[in-house]
C-alpha cells in the first residue's frame, strides 16, 4: 500500500511538471522584455552600493524500495555583495544546509587592479570542473549536483586563500590562480579522509582551519570558438596537519581536471574529467586506520534538448552518464572496495518558468563495481531559484 | 607559505603601480581611432527633444550617443552604455558605420568576478555588421558563452534595445 502511494506521488509530481509546460506550449510567444537585475541594487552601484540576492535548493528524494521519501530544504544561500569604489568590492554567500546547519560559502575582497587581472582574497571557491564553480541549482540540469563533483571533486569546495584571475579579450581565455588552505587530513588524533568519499571530509570551509603547507591551485577557460567553452584545471599540494611531528598524517593531492560545455542553439553537451592521484597514502593508513585509495577518478557526460515555450519558459529533458571510484588504486595490503566504484544513469527533464526558477524532476540508475550487487533506483524531484 | 605570500604581494604591488586603469576617454578615442584607421576625429551630439526621449527604449544623452566626425565628413557613430551582470554594472562602446550597422563592440570596464568571458573579441564579433533590421535573440541569432550567461544576455538585450532607440532616431530623421 505504502508503495502504492509512493508511486502516486512520483506521477502525480511528474504530471503536475509536464502539464504546466504543456500550457506553456499553446501560447507560445517570445517576450523580448528581460527583468532588469538592477533592482537589486540598493544605492547608486555605478559608484558603491549593496547587492543582494540568493538561490536555492528544496529537494524530495524517494529512493525505491523504500517506504519513506525525504523532503529537504538542501540549501538556501544568500548573496551579499558591497562595492566600496571602482576597483574594490567584497562578495559574501551565507548558507543555510538542511535548514539548521548555517555555513559561509564565499566571502572574499576583490581589487580589479587593470582590466585584465583582480586580485581576490578570502573564503573562495577552488576552480575545478564545472559545478563547484558554478553551483547554483539553475545552472545544471538535475535535481541534486552530479556525484563527480561530490565525491571526486568535494562541492562545494572552498578555502580561505589569495590569488588572481582575469579574462584575456584578445585570446578568449580566462585565468585563475590562486594559493589555498588545503585539506586537513589529521585533527585532533584523528584521521579525517576515508575511501568512501575520498577527501571530502577534509574540506575545512575556512571554518578555524589549519595551515601547515599551502596549496596552489589554477585553472583555463578558453571560449573562442562559439558555443564551445573548455577548461583545464590543476590543484597540487598537501593536506594539512595540526600535529607537524607525526609526518606521516598528511598526504601529496594533485587534482587534474577537464572540462568542456557546448552549445548549439536548443542542443547542450557538457561533459568532464577529472583524476585525483594522492601520495603517502599506506603510512596515512597505518597511522590513522583509514582506507583512503591512492587514485580516485570520475567523468560525466551529459546531453540535454531545450523546448521553448511562452516567454522565457523553457522544457528541457536530459540524460547523463557518470563513472566514478574513489580507489581506483590503493597502496600497500589495502584491497580495493569495489562498491566505490560506481556509476549512474540519470534523465529527467528541468521546467525553466522565469530566468532563475525551476522544476526538476529526474530517475536515477546507479551501480557498482561488486558482483551481484543490484542497481539502486531513485526518484528526485526538486525546486530551484536563483536570484 | 609566508614567503609565498610576500613573494605575491609584491609582485602584485609592481604589476599594479605601473599598470592604472584607463578612464574611458582615451579607451574610446583609441578604439575609435583604430577601427576606423584615422589619427585625428571630432565628435558632434545628437540632439533629442525631450518629449522624443520619453518614447526611446534606451536613454540618448548629449554624451553618450555622438557622431564621428574626421576631414570635416561624417563617418560613423559610437555609443557607450551600461548593462547589468550578476552583482555589477559593465560598461561597453559601441562603434557604427555612417549607415549605423555594427562596425565594432568594446566591453570598456567589466567589474565582477564572474562573467568577464563577454569582453572575448571573438564572442563580440557576432555583433558586427548587424543593423536594426536584425534580430537579437539570445541563443538563437545570438549564440550565449557557458559561464557568462546572465552577461551575455545582458548585453544583448541593451543591444536590442539600442537599434531599436535607433531606429527611431532614424525614423525622425536625427541620424
Amino acid at each position: 500500500m505504502n508503495l502504492n502511494k509512493k508511486g502516486m506521488i512520483k506521477v502525480t509530481i511528474s504530471a503536475i511538471i509536464l502539464l504546466l509546460s504543456l500550457h506553456g506550449f499553446a501560447q507560445t510567444k517570445t517576450d523580448g522584455l528581460q527583468q532588469n537585475s538592477g533592482q537589486r541594487i540598493l544605492g547608486n552601484v555605478t559608484t558603491s552600493g549593496v547587492t543582494i540576492g540568493g538561490y536555492a535548493q528544496i529537494d524530495y528524494n524517494d529512493p525505491d524500495g523504500k517506504e519513506v521519501g525525504n523532503l529537504d530544504v538542501h540549501r538556501l544561500v544568500m548573496l551579499l555583495g558591497y562595492k566600496f569604489n571602482e576597483k574594490v568590492s567584497f562578495l559574501t554567500e551565507i548558507e543555510y544546509e538542511h535548514v539548521k546547519e548555517a555555513v559561509v560559502e564565499q566571502a572574499y575582497i576583490q581589487y580589479k587592479a587593470t582590466n585584465k587581472m583582480s586580485v581576490l582574497a578570502g573564503l573562495m571557491l577552488v576552480p575545478m570542473g564545472i559545478i563547484n564553480e558554478y553551483h547554483e541549482p539553475t545552472t545544471y540540469y538535475g535535481v541534486e549536483r552530479p556525484n563527480v563533483d561530490k565525491y571526486i571533486v568535494p562541492t562545494t569546495w572552498r578555502e580561505i586563500g589569495i590569488g588572481i584571475n582575469g579574462t584575456l579579450d584578445n585570446v578568449s581565455l580566462k585565468y585563475q590562480a590562486y594559493l589555498f588552505n588545503g585539506f586537513s587530513s589529521y585533527n585532533n588524533g584523528v584521521g579525517l579522509l576515508r575511501g568512501v568519499d575520498g577527501l571530502r571530509k577534509g574540506r575545512q570551509k575556512g571554518a578555524e582551519s589549519n595551515i601547515s603547507s599551502p596549496n596552489f591551485s589554477t585553472k583555463l577557460d578558453f571560449y573562442g570558438i562559439q558555443g564551445l567553452r573548455l577548461g583545464v584545471s590543476g590543484y597540487f599540494g598537501r593536506t594539512q596537519t595540526d600535529d607537524t611531528t607525526l609526518e606521516d598524517s598528511t598526504i601529496g593531492v594533485k587534482i587534474l581536471g577537464f572540462d568542456a560545455r557546448y552549445r548549439y542553439q536548443k542542443f547542450e553537451f557538457r561533459g568532464q574529467f577529472i583524476t585525483t592521484t594522492l601520495s603517502d597514502t599506506e603510512k596515512y593508513n597505518v597511522l590513522t586506520g583509514k582506507d583512503i585509495g591512492s587514485k580516485m577518478y570520475g567523468f560525466y557526460g551529459e546531453v540535454a534538448y531545450s523546448f521553448n515555450l511562452k516567454g522565457v519558459e523553457k522544457i528541457t529533458p536530459f540524460l547523463r552518464y557518470e563513472k566514478y571510484n574513489t580507489q581506483a588504486e590503493t597502496e600497500g595490503s589495502l584491497a580495493k572496495n569495489l562498491a566505490y566504484n560506481k556509476n549512474e544513469l540519470l534523465f529527467g527533464f528541468n521546467y525553466k518558468v522565469a530566468n532563475g526558477a525551476a522544476f526538476k524532476v529526474d530517475y536515477q540508475l546507479v551501480n557498482n563495481a561488486v558482483l551481484g550487487s543490484n542497481t539502486t533506483k531513485q526518484f528526485n524531484a526538486g525546486v530551484a531559484l536563483w536570484f | 607559505m609566508k614567503n609565498n605570500i610576500i613573494i605575491l604581494f609584491v609582485s602584485i604591488f609592481f604589476l599594479v603601480a605601473f599598470k592604472p586603469l584607463n578612464g574611458f576617454e582615451k579607451q574610446i578615442i583609441k578604439e575609435i581611432e583604430k577601427t576606423f584607421l584615422i589619427n585625428d576625429f571630432s565628435t558632434a551630439s545628437i540632439s533629442v527633444t525631450n518629449n522624443l526621449k520619453n518614447e526611446l527604449p534606451l536613454n540618448i544623452t548629449d554624451s553618450n550617443f555622438k557622431k564621428i566626425i574626421s576631414n570635416k565628413n561624417a563617418i560613423g557613430y559610437y555609443y557607450t552604455g551600461k548593462a547589468f551582470g550578476k552583482v555589477d554594472y559593465f560598461d561597453y562602446l559601441v562603434i557604427f558605420n555612417l549607415n549605423l550597422s555594427i562596425k565594432k563592440i568594446k566591453i570598456l570596464a567589466y567589474r565582477e568576478d564572474r562573467g568577464g568571458e563577454i569582453g572575448s573579441k571573438r564572442w563580440l564579433k557576432q555583433f558586427v555588421g548587424k543593423t536594426h533590421l536584425n534580430s537579437f535573440e539570445y541563443n538563437k541569432d545570438i549564440m550565449g558563452i557557458s559561464g557568462a550567461t546572465i552577461s551575455a544576455k545582458s548585453i544583448t538585450n541593451q543591444l536590442d534595445k539600442l537599434m531599436k532607440t535607433i531606429q527611431i532616431l532614424q525614423l525622425k530623421k536625427l541620424l
